[in-house]
């Protein structure tokens, strides 16, 4: 218990260090408070957004959008590499077609989508979608290359039927590098997620920063961006790492890094 | 009628770089009684696993035939179990869980299980490892779960590939003892591939010595030691001893020749 919360302390003091930096920077050059606002200007607003309700509306559309996003390029990458993994051909046929996407994913759909979506959850959803699913496929893809060949023969001259080969050897097999392409996944696609909430809709914290700009409001710009900052934090510690613990690590299979 | 019977078996390979043929084993016939332990010796890049790996159905050879019980092999199937040198067990799966695997593939109520993967698990010594998993053992005792995997399924026979070639020279002694120990007990037929003449000779009924490539059977030698076997006793055995110098010849004759190729080629 004592190294948890010894490790809890050394996460939180770089960012104690910064926020003394912050106060220090703008207490002692006296800059316009309205161009770059005092760490208590942030808190409260910080405050005055929780108090509001209007915090919980933000985070709440935009953690359901990125819910929706991720089971979407799940349910449709997670096959799609798996076919690819299998197939030699299907792999050297869609993989340029998977590095020119990569490049693209995500942001530069924004404009196509708005027109094809229109300004609403849609769009988001779209984005958010199309930001993870390259990285997840290619993720997925490697996975099942990477099944060693005499485990797939193990299995088979165990008695594992075909379709059984995908639920009990490659899924699994191939768990590790999934998991690799949710963490880069999802960082793609929290980035789609705030950039595209600007332009395509109403609510969500990527809105609310944008709102604030055209009020001059530096205060909750940057309440916005510690927020996004700190659910991806969340995100990490409460959805990605225990994931990694369970599967991965007790395993004894090393999460692949790419 | 034969448990395993091979008959003029040919393999090439096309390299898929140079487009060159390569015959990896030439022409080789032998047959494994019910309740037998048989092991397939030769020099290194003989074909040896390329033989297990078309038994396995793994691969498909381009002439002969492969009969088990009497019937064409037509690819991997439970009845013809593999315990893999890189032992090849489901990290993702516990001790227990990868027993019961085949049992779980091949329908095997679930009740039914763990019983009887408890029972195989015992026979390999590793009662009270079954909430492990496979990266907490030590080399040894994943080969031991290796074979509890197969044998749990009771095969028609045992394929073994090497299958002590990656753990220390001490463990392996323990190892061959072991299978010894449950074969005897056990008798279920097994088909053993190594490049150790030890190893063979000390563990089989008869020993099918390959000739170097393209391979052929060179003889087939039958071992004349009494079971039960430990190592201390077999050592001591003059049987042993010219069974071991007898293969051991064969073997180097071979390289000879090689070698005699060679001179007149050049
Ligand atoms: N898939 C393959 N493609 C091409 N050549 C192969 C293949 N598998 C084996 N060979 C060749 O066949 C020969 C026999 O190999 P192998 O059966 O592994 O020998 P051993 O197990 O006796 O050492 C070797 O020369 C090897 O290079
Ligand atoms: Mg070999």
């Amino acid at each position: 218990m004592s190294r948890r919360l010894a490790a809890a302390f050394w996460f939180v003091v770089p960012f104690v260090g910064l926020v003394v930096i912050w106060a220090a920077i703008v207490a002692l050059t006296g800059v316009d408070r309205r161009v770059f606002p005092q760490v208590t200007d942030v808190a409260r607003a910080f405050a005055d957004m929780w108090a509001s309700g209007e915090l919980a509306t933000h985070v709440g559309a935009s953690l359901q959008r990125i819910a929706i996003g991720v089971v979407a390029a799940l349910v449709t990458a997670i096959p799609f590499g798996f076919a690819l993994g299998i197939s030699r051909w299907a792999a050297a046929f869609f993989s340029p077609l998977l590095r020119f996407s990569v490049a693209l994913a995500g942001i530069a759909w924004i404009p196509l989508a708005t027109l094809w979506f229109g300004t609403g959850e849609q769009a988001v959803i779209f984005i958010v979608w199309n930001a993870m699913f390259f990285a997840l496929t290619y993720n997925a893809m490697l996975g099942v290359q990477r099944i060693p060949t005499e485990l797939l023969r193990a299995a088979r001259s165990l008695g594992t039927t075909r379709l059984r080969m995908f639920s009990d050897v490659m899924l699994p097999g191939a768990l590790p590098s999934i998991v690799t392409g949710l963490r880069v996944g999802l960082g793609y696609g929290w980035r789609g997620l705030v950039a595209a909430e600007i332009i395509a809709t109403n609510a969500g914290i990527g809105y609310s920063i944008f709102l604030a700009q055209r009020f001059f409001r530096t205060d909750v710009i940057i309440t916005g961006m510690i927020i996004i900052g700190v659910l991806w934090l969340i995100v990490d510690r409460v959805l990605l790492a225990p994931l990694e613990r369970r599967t991965v690590e007790r395993w004894g299979m090393k999460a692949v890094v790419s | 009628m034969k448990t395993l019977e091979i008959s003029g078996l040919h393999k090439q390979f096309v390299d898929s770089y140079t487009d060159e043929v390569v015959t990896a084993v030439g022409d080789v016939s032998f047959a494994v009684e019910q309740g037998e332990f048989i092991s397939v010796l030769g020099p290194s890049g003989c074909g040896k696993t390329t033989v297990l790996n078309i038994v396995a159905g793994f691969e498909k050879q381009t002439d002969g035939s492969v009969l088990v019980g009497g019937r064409e092999i037509s690819g991997p199937s439970p009845e013809r179990g593999v315990v893999f040198q890189s032992f090849a067990l489901f990290p993702w799966k516990t001790v227990l869980g990868n027993v019961v695997f085949g049992l779980r593939m091949r329908g095997v109520p679930r009740q039914e299980r763990e019983p009887i993967a408890r029972q195989y698990l015992d026979l390999v010594g590793l009662e009270g490892f079954e909430r492990k998993f496979p990266h907490e053992l030590s080399g040894g005792m994943q080969q031991r779960l290796g074979v509890a995997r197969v044998l749990a399924n009771e095969p028609e026979v045992m394929l073994m590939d090497e299958p002590f070639a990656s753990v220390d020279a001490q463990t392996r002694r323990k190892l061959q003892e072991d299978l010894t120990g449950i074969f005897e007990s056990k008798r279920p037929t097994v088909f053993f591939v190594t490049h150790d003449v030890d190893e063979a000779v000390f563990l089989s009924d008869r020993v099918v010595v390959l000739s170097s490539r393209p391979s052929q059977v060179n003889e087939i030698v039958t071992v004349p030691l009494e079971r039960p076997r430990d190592w201390r006793s077999v050592l001591d055995d003059p049987d042993f001893r010219h069974t071991v110098t007898h293969i051991t010849d064969l073997l180097s004759g071979d390289e000879s020749r090689v070698v005699q190729a060679d001179l007149d080629s050049a």
